[in-house]
């Protein structure tokens, strides 16, 4: 049996019949959001930089949720969204495709999908708690090392002097008084984080013990993304 | 539209960011040269903390939890006195600007978001509606320095003339509460105003100017490829226009440009003749400031000494 999910995240995916509705009511949209309004011309696909270099579709993704069709939640499309509001920004009709797949990823997490994704960036909220401040979580910062090499890691490693050389304080440490660490705790994120490592974990022994019968199911739907096709994916996954 | 003569020059929060720290220290250490130069009254206080922007673009922080941090630095910001934050990074705007306006109109969240300060006993936090205003109190650094543009002008002691710029505005500032820009958020012209200003020739259109960076926040981790192709298509258009300096006002752009220019470079066998700052470090540069004193620009990638030679610096 899988843990309940705690609701944390009841705000960005209010229970309601349909995913429209849902969408809606969800913070993360704008109370104005126009998603009734639609009329499908397509200014957010044709504004998209995901939709220029991958298959992912905005406007596409829109009908689907007017349909209601579910299936969205699992197709890889969701998480090709760059959150650079260019759709917001164009849509003639008021319509925020962005902030509605926003909405789709936290339905999606809610039911156990892309938690590899999350892993990956998981350490930002003990940073958080801790210091107050963000950063690059370390398997972030394992490819970036890999990337841009000496000068980066050289120059990160004097990060202390030359901040002091700038007339900064020598690290980044906010003065939280524990703040910080209290919302997180009173806001549920850490029952959260939680639950996203059981369930990892319950993922990772189930994959284990039923490798060799589990079908290798297309979940890409109609919606054909690069990373379902060729992308080989990232060591990077390995936390 | 928010109108340049209703920009504030006093009781600045200046918004710590995370990124600015980490890998661009310069881009605080020149705004604060610039702001002291021209006597804006500002205030940086260390009990602010992160927005949540990464975790929360990253899907990682839920609303609730973003909405209750960033009403505790709205607590921090209205109890030292500096309520009108002023942010280096255009994702802290937004997500500030964002939470404020939800604060506001949504009493449930509202009430919720209280009640975990008054069960934390932190019942100096509480956000009463109105505390704030998603309007007035909200800022990027590039809107106070561009409100003081004619007095760059006077103070400039270097001279950028013939100086090829381009600007990179951040999507987060212009794309996400856009109609709360100054000027005309499908063509913002805040950063050519002040780069002109600092006596450089602005190249006030390019193909895909409006294009996002690519950094995408998980998208450079997750699904680089595709990432390093929205960059390089900017970086080819700026390229064919003739720039030799892009200029930014987020640190997450400017990671993506700076840092991964050569990556690109290398791994898409093209070459790049640009160089990259932020506006701040330029105006900075142009007022006279130590490019690697004030400017910081030891911590950059591209390296900026061909750039700073020919305009007579080093």
């Amino acid at each position: 049996m899988m843990p309940l999910m705690p609701h944390v995240n009841g705000y960005d995916t209010p229970e309601c019949k349909t995913l429209a509705e849902t969408a809606k009511k969800s913070i993360r949209t704008p109370t104005s959001l126009g998603l009734d309004r639609c009329i499908q011309c397509g200014a957010c696909t044709a504004s998209c930089p995901a939709a220029r270099f991958t298959d992912y579709n905005p406007r596409q993704l829109v009908k689907k949720v007017q349909e209601n069709d579910r299936s969205v939640l699992e197709s890889e499309m969701i998480w090709a969204c760059f959150y650079c509001y260019s759709c917001n920004l164009r849509c003639p009709r008021n319509n925020s495709p962005v902030t509605i797949v926003q909405v789709l990823r936290q339905m999606a997490i809610n039911e156990g999908i892309g938690l590899e994704r999350l892993e990956y960036f998981m350490e930002i909220g003990e940073v958080l708690a801790e210091n107050g401040a963000s950063k690059v979580p370390g398997p972030g910062v394992r490819n970036m090392e890999k990337d841009l090499g000496e000068h980066w890691i050289g120059f990160k490693r004097n990060l202390e002097s030359i901040r002091a050389e700038l007339g900064l304080g020598p690290k980044d440490v906010r003065n939280t008084n524990g703040e910080v660490r209290a919302i997180l705790e009173g806001t549920g994120y850490f029952e959260r984080e939680k639950w996203i490592k059981g369930k990892l974990q319950e993922k990772r022994l189930h994959e284990f013990l039923n490798v060799r019968c589990e079908k290798n199911e297309d979940k890409s739907g109609e919606f054909g993304f690069e990373t379902d096709r060729e992308y080989p994916g990232q060591e990077a996954f390995i936390v | 539209m928010k109108l340049i003569e209703n920009i504030p020059d006093r009781k600045l929060l200046l918004f710590k960011s995370c990124m600015v720290s980490h890998e661009y220290p310069g881009v605080e250490s020149a705004t604060r040269y610039v702001f002291d130069r021209l006597g804006i009254d500002y205030l940086v206080n260390d009990e602010q903390s992160c927005c949540t922007g990464i975790g929360h673009y990253t899907d990682l922080f839920e609303g609730l939890t973003t909405a209750a941090i960033a009403a505790r630095n709205f607590a921090v910001a209205r109890r030292c006195g500096y309520p009108n934050i002023t942010c280096l990074c255009s994702t802290c705007y937004a997500v500030n600007k964002e939470a404020c306006e939800l604060l506001n109109t949504n009493d449930e969240v509202r009430d919720k978001v209280n009640s975990v300060f008054r069960e934390q006993g932190l019942d100096d936090l509480v956000y009463e509606k109105g505390d704030m205003n998603p309007r007035t109190n909200f800022y990027h650094a590039v809107e106070i320095l561009l409100s003081k543009a004619d007095r760059i002008r006077e103070e400039k002691q270097l001279d950028f003339a013939g100086t090829r710029a381009a600007a990179h505005h951040a999507c987060h500032y212009y794309k996400v509460k856009y109609l709360d820009v100054v000027g005309n958020p499908e063509n913002p012209q805040l950063i050519d105003t002040i780069a002109a200003a600092c006596g450089a020739f602005p190249v006030r259109w390019y193909e895909d100017r409006t294009l996002t960076c690519g950094m995408g926040f998980s998208q450079l981790h997750l699904n680089k490829n595709t990432s390093l192709q929205v960059t390089k298509t900017k970086l080819d258009s700026l390229q064919r226009a003739g720039v030799e300096l892009m200029l930014h006002m987020c640190p997450n752009c400017h990671i993506q440009y700076d840092r991964y220019q050569p990556v690109i470079e290398r791994e898409f066998g093209v070459e790049y003749d640009m160089v990259h700052m932020n506006i701040a470090q330029f105006v900075a540069l142009s007022m006279g400031a130590d490019p690697y004193k004030v400017c910081g620009f030891q911590t950059h990638s591209v390296p900026l000494e061909g750039f700073l030679e020919k305009a007579g610096i080093i």
